[in-house]
């Protein structure tokens, strides 16, 4: 079954006089279960493409269906809420909340969810434990390596089982050890948990792991590769 | 979860916002010690000018204010006093007997109005008694087969009947006072000389004194030289109930020392039958009486209904008799809005100053709040919410350490000594003891809150409209 739905998508910037087509006419799905990854070189359109996905951006033609959504039909009120309930996110540079616990920080979206304390802590110290972090849980972002900060991060987009986690270069800020374990981690969640991820890297670390691989250029996709 | 998550944010610069809040608190201090101060010289006039000089209400005849002639009196007392004493709230009543004469002494003489009291019932309406200087007699009780009179400091200065003079006495007790030894060897030079003013022996000591002893110890030595003969003679004269002149020689019962240099200057008491005898006034009239109530603030309530009551008299309250007491009142107020606009406006820049960097230096984070679902409502809240503790924080403690000073200078004073004579001229105290009522705490925290809230309203407004995409991509 199709967790994201791609179908003709373009998106155009004007810088001054120019325009720019971030994305031409990208068609993808994605199942459940996907492990992708979308590379190319840098302006390829990997992050326009991964912001469109999450609702973040809007495309300026074509159509994006998220279980069963479209997102074009949907409010900027309503967008936040449908990413808040559908879509994890993972930032290259962490983006924990610099004030909030490891703890805090993966129950933060349950809290805006309004989920009972008791199920919100015990799916917290679940998350911590597959994260590796479970000693941690007390412990601000400051405290925390790169490294277990991107773990934080990845059990927060996982907190309320959403459709999908988008990652956008995951391991661009770690060194090797922590980048191999973080990737080791979300491999366990994608086998464990069934959860859908869909990364844009140029790491090929995270390339050798992935599932499928699709390359962008110039905003197109060139090939869409399933690997076993 | 938003409320905790703010009140994190504010601490997350804690020399940024403890300097806000250090400015809010210095503000919020400033402010409310000041309107305590000023607050505390008017309360402090009006209690004086209720209960020394006028109390809540006073019945007069209806020509007795225009003309003062000794034959517009109060001819029914009985029924006006039971009148009084029936309104609801009326607590005690007087009547005097009130006239216009001259006091004279053997060397200068003054225009004064003299006031025939019941001793007794005065001491229970007015509190002029407990403002006997010490050493003066006293209070009409010394056992004297003479007339008596209760007289003010600013008289007596001006019959000559207090003066100036370094004594022995006046020499030891600057000694004691620690003055030091050459300051009293120049001051000794002024001994035997008899000074009947103030200006004059000022005139006298600056002249043998430097000029920063004679700020520093020059109303230690007035105070040392102070001078008064118990029992002074002095000479009322006035016209008697057949519009003749009269007079009688009175001895000095006590001098008392008020805040207000005009009321010290022209009133002088004497007991109300000696008065009657010496005008002839009928047993039974009077001039005045004069109603306590239980309470200042129900003052407008029962006035117009005594005024009813007596409309055959004339009723004023201290309110009508004093106007300028009630004007600065609502002047108190209006110098109230304009320095609570003046705090608010610096609490009000300060914070939105605050929380624009504040808003600014998060741009990546609010823009990473907004992607992963968190609503603009809730990140207008968290602002707003950022906004208001720091102004109730820096608030809070602005009042408590007012509280704090208030209620300390509240007991120990504040000495203007310096500023005694201008402010004495138009009966103020030159002692200030702040205080400020309770309301003012409730309507000041309301305010700053209120004022919390407006100033964060353009940084919230700020935040909204970051570009959750732009702004996690900016550094």
């Amino acid at each position: 079954m199709a967790v994201v739905e791609i179908n003709n998508v373009f998106k155009s910037y004007h810088d001054t006089e120019v325009e720019v087509k971030a994305i031409n006419g990208v068609t993808l799905s994605f199942e459940k279960g996907d492990f992708a990854v979308i590379v190319g070189p840098s302006g390829s359109g990997k992050t326009t493409l991964l912001n469109l996905i999450g609702g973040l951006d809007q495309p300026t033609a074509g159509e994006i269906i998220i279980a069963g959504h479209r997102l074009s039909e949907l409010k900027p009120s309503e967008l936040i809420d449908f990413r808040m309930d559908h879509v994890g996110f993972v930032f290259q540079s962490y983006n924990l909340i610099p004030v909030l616990t490891a703890s805090e920080n993966i129950s933060f979206i349950m809290n805006l969810q309004k989920w009972p304390k008791e199920k919100m802590t015990a799916r917290t110290n679940e998350l911590l434990s597959s994260v590796g972090l479970s000693d941690r849980h007390k412990s601000r972002p400051s405290q925390l390596s790169g490294g277990q900060q991107q773990r934080v991060a990845v059990a927060r987009a996982l907190a309320t089982r959403p459709e999908f986690i988008l990652a956008d270069e995951p391991t661009a800020n770690l060194d090797s050890k922590s980048a191999e374990a973080l990737l080791e981690i979300m491999e366990k969640l994608n086998h464990g948990e069934g959860m859908t991820f869909i990364f844009s890297t140029h790491d090929v670390r995270v390339m050798k792991r992935a599932h499928r691989v699709i390359t962008l250029e110039d905003g197109k996709v060139v090939s869409d590769q399933k690997l076993e | 979860m938003i409320t905790a998550i703010a009140w994190k944010n504010i601490w997350r610069n804690k020399t940024r916002s403890l300097i806000v809040i250090t400015a809010v608190t210095i503000g919020v201090f400033a402010g409310v010690f000041s309107m305590a101060a000023i607050n505390s010289s008017v309360v402090q006039r009006i209690n004086a000018a209720v209960n020394e000089e006028l109390s809540h209400i006073q019945v007069n005849n209806k020509d007795f204010r225009r003309s003062a002639d000794i034959q517009n009196v109060i001819s029914n007392y009985q029924e006006v006093v039971s009148e009084l004493e029936s309104t609801p709230g009326v607590t005690k009543t007087t009547g005097r007997i009130i006239v216009r004469g001259i006091a004279s002494t053997a060397t200068k003489s003054a225009g004064v109005e003299i006031n025939g009291i019941d001793i007794e019932k005065e001491k229970e309406i007015f509190t002029l008694s407990e403002r006997l200087i010490a050493g003066t007699g006293s209070y009409f009780e010394s056992d004297t087969k003479f007339n008596t009179a209760f007289i003010g400091e600013k008289l007596a200065k001006e019959l000559n009947i207090i003066r100036y003079m370094i004594t022995p006495e006046a020499i030891t007790a600057l000694k004691n006072d620690g003055i030091p030894a050459d300051v009293i060897s120049k001051i000794e030079a002024l001994q035997g000389e008899r000074f009947t003013s103030d200006k004059k022996f000022e005139k006298a000591y600056e002249k043998i004194l430097e000029s920063g002893d004679t700020k520093k110890y020059g109303w230690k030595i007035k105070e040392a030289a102070w001078s008064y003969r118990e029992g002074s003679k002095l000479i009322l004269t006035f016209l008697d109930a057949d519009n003749n002149q009269t007079g009688a020689a009175f001895r000095v019962s006590g001098i008392f020392r008020t805040n207000n240099d005009m009321f010290e200057s022209i009133s002088l008491f004497v007991p109300i039958e000696e008065l009657r005898q010496l005008t002839g006034m009928r047993e039974g009239t009077y001039h005045r009486v004069i109603a306590r109530l239980s309470d200042n603030e129900i003052t407008n309530q029962a006035t117009p209904v005594i005024r009813e009551k007596l409309d055959d008299y004339e009723v004023l309250n201290w309110k009508e008799i004093q106007p300028d007491l009630a004007m600065m009142a609502d002047f108190m107020n209006q110098i109230y809005s304009v320095f609570m606009v003046i705090i608010l406006a610096a609490l009000s820049f300060g914070i939105v100053n605050t929380m624009l960097m504040a808003v600014l230096e998060r741009t990546r984070e609010l823009g990473m709040l907004m992607a992963i679902g968190m609503n603009r409502r809730k990140i207008f809240i968290m602002i707003m919410l950022e906004s208001v503790f720091l102004s109730i924080v820096g608030g809070f403690t602005g009042m408590a350490v007012s509280e704090v000073v208030i209620a300390i200078t509240g007991r120990t004073g504040i000495n203007l000594v310096k500023y005694s004579e201008g402010m004495e001229a138009i009966g103020y105290s030159a002692h200030l003891y702040p205080t400020i009522d309770s309301q003012f705490f409730i309507t000041t925290t309301i305010l700053i809150v209120i004022t919390g809230i407006i100033s964060a309203i353009y940084p919230a407004r700020k935040a909204l409209k970051l570009n959750p995409v732009e702004a996690i991509r900016s550094e």
